[in-house]
Parts: structure tokens; sequence; C-alpha cells
């Protein structure tokens, strides 16, 4: 369900992933252009962009979410709380 | 297809400009897809091209950044209890086999009538189809406005989950059981969509609504779970024949993984109803970018004639429409957001 605000502010998580994601950045620009050379060799060299994203993603998305955070941008409580009183429930089924 | 195996020339080099440029439009379209469930697209991969990267590696490191930022708004938006993935996976599914006659149907148009007649047929069914379901979609959140900003399922999908044909599945997250055949056209429409006009999500979310009977807010998180899925399979393929401009994809990422969290952020503060408008203010706004690009697809066929620099005009003004369906939806997000918030901070201030 919805994160709430209030609480302390993730600070030493938005860092240290911010610094996680800086050095993944800075590692991939450092030697861009041979990175794409080499990933752009297609065949099994597919696998490179598709896990390189996925790194990067989970880095880079989970600076992003603290930094929201931080900055005090959260999912509104009273809406996540009334959404899920009024969510309709399955029908029942009977499994004869 | 055009391969650029062991051609590193075919990159482009990247200044200040393009990073600003990438970053920014990530961020926007990434802030849309987290609200609505898809956009930006169709900036991203035009304003690549006017960059000077070659169509289909611009299609390729779109939609290589395309499927993790999908995976990360549908993180965040499952989280707040929103995304049905049984339903995502059955639509992504139907969507594949849509995908492969869709692209069948290019090929045909292709080798009879040559690219332009392959543009037209883009263009046409992109106005076609954006002014149809658009106008529909805008129709009824000013009509949900009115009531109060409170959803209620479509007749036709109230009138579709009466009927028992076997299979019947039930969507526990939706809330709503329907059969099978009812919800397998509605994902074959969108593949169908996504490999004729690369923004599948435009009759996804939708079709999820109104045929399915899916709230606004489920469908266009249940949509970034059919983003990821063939989001996925579009990349490998593409990487498997050396597409993908890395540095691109992760410029774009970098912008739309802030954007994506903050428009998912977005969807629990407004009312239900905007994410309809929103998604029919871009649909519409797009349409009359592509309604303006079609005298150029006109004129290669023979069938008109105009200046070049006209065209050249028309080709300008239809971009720079693309960039006011994103900016639009992004203001309109924002707003909404930013208003929810005031009134939230000043009622928890009364109480």
């Amino acid at each position: 369900m919805a994160q709430t605000t209030g609480g302390k502010k993730p600070v030493l998580k938005t860092v240290l992933y911010g610094l996680f994601s800086a050095a993944l950045y800075a590692a991939a620009f450092s030697h861009g252009d041979a990175l794409t050379a080499l990933f752009s060799q297609g065949s099994f060299w597919a696998a490179g962009p598709i896990l390189t994203v996925f790194v990067f993603s989970y880095a880079h998305g989970a600076f992003a979410s603290n930094l929201w955070t931080c900055l005090g941008i959260e999912a509104s409580r009273a809406r996540a709380q009334k959404r899920a009183e009024t969510r309709p429930q399955p029908r029942a089924t009977l499994n004869a | 297809m055009e391969t650029l195996l062991l051609d590193s020339t075919k990159f482009i080099e990247l200044n200040f400009q393009a990073v600003g440029f990438l970053f920014i439009v990530g961020f926007i379209g990434g802030l849309v897809s987290g609200f609505i469930g898809s956009g930006g697209a169709f900036v991203l991969t035009p304003g690549m091209m006017s960059l000077g990267v070659p169509g289909t590696v611009a299609v390729a490191s779109n939609m290589c950044h395309k499927f993790p930022k999908a995976l990360v708004g549908a993180i965040k938006r499952f989280r707040y209890g929103q995304v049905d993935i049984k339903m995502g996976l059955i639509m992504a599914a139907s969507a594949g086999v849509g995908v492969q006659i869709g692209i069948m149907i290019q090929q045909f148009i292709l080798n009879r009538w040559g690219q332009a007649g392959s543009d037209l047929y883009v263009s046409l069914s992109f106005v076609a189809v954006l002014v149809i379901v658009g106008g529909y979609v805008m129709m009824d959140a000013v009509k949900c406005s009115r009531c109060g900003g409170e959803e209620k399922p479509s007749s036709l999908a109230k009138r579709l989950q009466k009927l028992e044909i076997w299979p019947m599945i039930t969507f526990k997250t939706s809330g709503l059981r329907i059969s099978l055949w009812f919800t397998v056209p509605v994902g074959f429409a969108t593949g169908l969509l996504a490999a004729t006009i690369a923004v599948g999500g435009f009759i996804g979310v939708p079709g999820m609504i109104y045929v399915i009977g899916a709230s606004s807010l489920v469908s266009s998180a249940t949509e970034l779970v059919i983003a990821f899925i063939m989001g996925l399979g579009g990349s490998i393929n593409w990487a498997m024949h050396g597409m993908v401009d890395i540095r691109l994809v992760l410029i774009i990422l970098a912008g739309s993984l802030l954007g994506v969290q903050l428009g998912a952020i977005g969807t629990t503060y407004v009312r239900e109803h905007m994410i309809k408008a929103v998604m029919a203010t871009i649909m519409l706004v797009v349409a009359v970018s592509r309604a303006i690009a079609i005298p150029k697809y006109l004129v290669q066929l023979g069938v008109m004639e105009v200046s070049d620099g006209s065209l050249q005009l028309m080709s300008n003004v239809s971009f720079g429409f693309m960039c006011l369906a994103l900016l639009t939806g992004a203001v309109i997000i924002l707003g909404a957001m930013w208003k929810a918030r005031r009134a939230e901070a000043a009622a928890m201030a009364k109480a």
C-alpha cells in the first residue's frame, strides 16, 4: 500500500544510491564509445545493454525514489487509505 | 533490416545540448508514463532522429529505455495497490500476437506502396485512432468531472461482464470478472497499434477502461506491466541486431526514472478522471501533429503538390505539436498534483 508521509527522511540512503548511480554513469561514459561499439556487435552481446539498463535502473531508480521522499514528495496518505477501503472485492466462486 | 554491426561510425557524437534535450524529454516522458501508463516515445524517437540518430537506432534505443522505466513505474504503482498483474500478463501475451500481425501488415504495405505509403498509413492510423479514441476519452473525462470525479464502469463493460463465456477470469485488483474472449482482443489491438504507431497504450488503457471495465488507475498502472514485457522482448530483438546506442539509453533513463516515480506519486493525489483528461489531451494534440505531417507523404506519393519550404515548415510545426502534447500533459499532471497537495495540507491543518 501507499507509503505515507512522516518519519525520518532517507538522506543517507539517497546519498549512497546517488553516489552509486553517479559512479555507474561515470564508469559508463568514460568508456562510452568503446561500450557502444561493443554492444552494437549484436548476437550474444545483446545481453550487454539489457543487463546494463537493469543495473542502472536499480541504482538510479532507488536514488530517484529516495530523492523525492527527501524532498517531501510522497504518495497521498488520505487518498491511498480511501482507495484501500473502497476497492471492490472479487466475486466468490465455487470450485465444485 | 539495416545493420549497424561493428559500425560505430553510425552512432552520433554527443554534445551538451543533445544530452540536455534527451534528459529533459526523458524526464517529461517519464512523468507522463508514470501517470497515464504510456507516452514519451512519440517525441523521443523523432527527437533523437532530429539529432542525427538513424531511425532504427532511435526506435531501438527508445525501446531499450522504455522497459526499465515501465518496470520502475510498475513497482512503484504496485506498492499503491494499483497494478493488476494477471491482467497485465494476459494483455501482454495477446499484445505479442498483435505486434506480429501488425508487423506483417506494415511489411505488406511497404512492399506494395513503398516507404511513403507506409508512412502515410502510419500517419492516417495515428490520426484516426487518436481522434476517435481521444475524443471519446475526453468526452468521458468532462462528463466524469461534472459528476464530481466519481468513476463508474462503462455500460459496455458491464454488459460484457454479465456474459458467462468460458473461460471466465477473475481480476482481483480490478475487482471484476470477465471472459478471456473479451480480454484478449483488447491486448491484441494494443499490440497491433504498438506495431503501427509505437504507442500501444493509447488503445490499451482506454480498452481496459471501457471494454474490460477496470478503473483508470488500475488500467494506467497495468499498462506499465504490458510496456515492460513488450519493451523487454522488443529490446532483446533490437539489441541482437546491434541497434541499441547504450549512451542515449542511459541519458534518457537518467531523466525518465526521476519522472516516472513523480508521475506514479501523482496518481495518488488526483481524482481518476484526471488520468483520462491528461491522456485525451495528449492524444488529441498528437493527432493534430500527425495530421500536419500527412501532406508530406501525399507529395511523395504524387497525389498532391506542395513547395519544399512549406513541407519543411509543416514538418517543424508537426514536431512542435508533439512536444506541446507532452508538455501540456506534464503541466496538467504537475498542476493537478500541486493543487491536490495544497488542498490536503489545508485539510490536515484544519483537522
